[in-house]
């Protein structure tokens, strides 16, 4: 009886692994089988994931927030003070301003670059378990979105449209280790390729060996034909760190990303690339220092 | 085991995943992620005979293939949960009682989350897939296995509770 039930038992598993490596054969020779089951699933989610994206928009960063408690610790004085202020004014949805800031911004960026773009909020972030650093975006097909359009944030590049469905795309993130962006180095024609790490590190692979990098040089993406995947000009990071390898045929760089993947709330796709090249046009420009100039005032002690 | 209890549980498996896939995923964890979905299914595949544990591996697999931010083959997941749910079935007195034992349970629980992540992973290199930085990979595999150990004991009654609900009356006798 126990062997009947063993032999049983053994022939299901040989019959579920057959059926698995079948649908996998199925899917690499081309069958579309996952992409229409996977856009229907995408279509039945997407008004889901709008609505939890409103119910726990702030939820969201609670963990991070949390993980920058020491560093925010320095910042609770300042924020009573603060408190007290807006305790007298109208106070407004946090989150709102947040995205509505970093609404302005983008399309500040887009509206210097020259790209024409459409506006989208971010509604859900890729499993971990897929091994792959992705965003859902309310915005599909019935927005004029495609297949490998450029996504920017306030800060600069984000990613790269890889599917869409007709209310929602998926964005993947720069940060994916499989992400690769050729880009420039800005104020010279020194070009190299950057590559996701995982996080909000990059790696900058440049072409030329002899080529001159330095820390704190910004990077910009070269752009693709016809603007896709990537369009020219997006900021992408800037260097912190060089290491210079006198056998290496490449040199390379650490890169920070220009954009905070983790918090971001609102982006652009670029639907239609500029007409002309903005090149180093939409490099941040680092904020004015303010110089207090104090001419010291002679005591009275002093002139008697 | 009935064609209503597969059915059953299939519906309880793609409401944790829908939950997953909505929820939990927006949470910004300190270090990478978690998958509520992996853990639960983890929970009951321990629970199941040998015959469940090939089953609901399998589609639990299939429901974790229709994950939209995937890129992998549809059948992927299907084949590293099957694998997994044969493990658990030729391993299952060893996993003894949990009710005995939880810590050792949690401890099942988040290395066996911990394994499907790895076995996902050398079928996709296997496949051909890119698969990105090692110290990135066994970031994602340690968070996960990290978070499940931590979070798992939130929700293992819940998911208990439901299977018990789903079972047939002769299944429980």
């Amino acid at each position: 009886m126990a062997r009947g039930g063993g032999n049983r038992s053994r022939l299901l598993l040989i019959l579920l692994l057959v059926s698995s490596l079948f649908l996998i054969t199925l899917d690499l020779r081309g069958v579309n089988l996952a992409g229409s089951i996977r856009s229907g699933v995408a279509t039945v989610f997407s008004p889901v994931e709008n609505l939890f994206s409103k119910l726990f928009s702030p939820i969201g960063n609670f963990a991070s927030d949390f993980r920058n408690f020491g560093q925010s610790k320095s910042k609770i004085k300042q924020l009573e003070k603060e408190v007290d202020l807006l305790k007298s004014k109208e106070v407004l949805d946090e989150d709102l301003v947040g995205q509505l800031s970093q609404l302005k911004n983008v399309l500040d960026l887009a509206g210097r670059g020259g790209y024409k773009v459409v506006a989208a909020r971010v509604i859900n972030r890729g499993s971990s378990a897929t091994f792959k650093q992705t965003l859902t975006i309310d915005v599909g097909s019935s927005d004029g979105v495609s297949k490998n359009m450029t996504v920017i944030s306030d800060g600069g590049l984000v990613g790269v449209v890889k599917s869409v469905n007709t209310n929602s795309s998926i964005v993947l993130l720069m940060s994916d280790p499989t992400f690769k962006i050729g880009v420039r180095i800005a104020g010279t024609q020194g070009i190299g390729v950057v590559s996701g790490q995982g996080g909000n590190k990059y790696l900058l692979q440049l072409l030329d060996a002899t080529g001159e990098i330095k820390v704190g040089d910004v990077l910009v993406a070269r752009g693709s034909e016809g603007g896709r995947p990537f369009v020219p000009g997006v900021p992408v990071g800037t260097v912190t760190s060089v290491q210079s390898n006198a056998s290496s045929i490449t040199q390379n760089a650490d890169v920070e990303g220009l954009s905070n993947l983790d918090r971001i709330g609102v982006v652009a796709v670029v639907v239609s690339a500029p007409k002309q090249d903005p090149r180093d046009s939409l490099i941040p420009k680092p904020a004015p220092t303010v110089t207090v100039f104090i001419t010291p005032t002679p005591s009275p002690s002093a002139s008697n | 085991m009935s064609r209503i209890r597969v059915l059953n549980t299939s519906i309880l498996l793609f409401a944790i995943f829908l939950l997953q896939e909505t929820i939990v995923s927006r949470i910004n964890f300190p270090i990478d992620g978690f998958s509520l979905y992996l853990a639960a299914l983890m929970i009951l595949l321990s629970l199941e005979d040998r015959n469940g544990a090939l089953v609901f591996g399998f589609i639990g697999g299939l429901i974790m293939d229709l994950s939209v931010a995937a890129d992998t083959p549809f059948g992927q997941w299907a084949l590293v949960l099957t694998a997994i749910g044969y493990l658990f079935s030729v391993n299952k007195e060893s996993i003894g009682d949990f009710t005995d034992s939880p810590f050792i349970f949690l401890v099942f629980i988040s290395l066996a989350s911990a394994l499907s992540l790895l076995l996902f992973l050398v079928i996709g290199a296997m496949l051909g897939q890119e698969i990105g930085a090692l110290t990135h990979v066994v970031s994602i595999i340690f968070a996960n296995t990290l978070w499940s150990f931590l979070i798992t004991p939130l929700f293992l009654p819940a998911i208990i509770k439901a299977r018990a609900a789903l079972l047939s009356n002769r299944e429980r006798a």
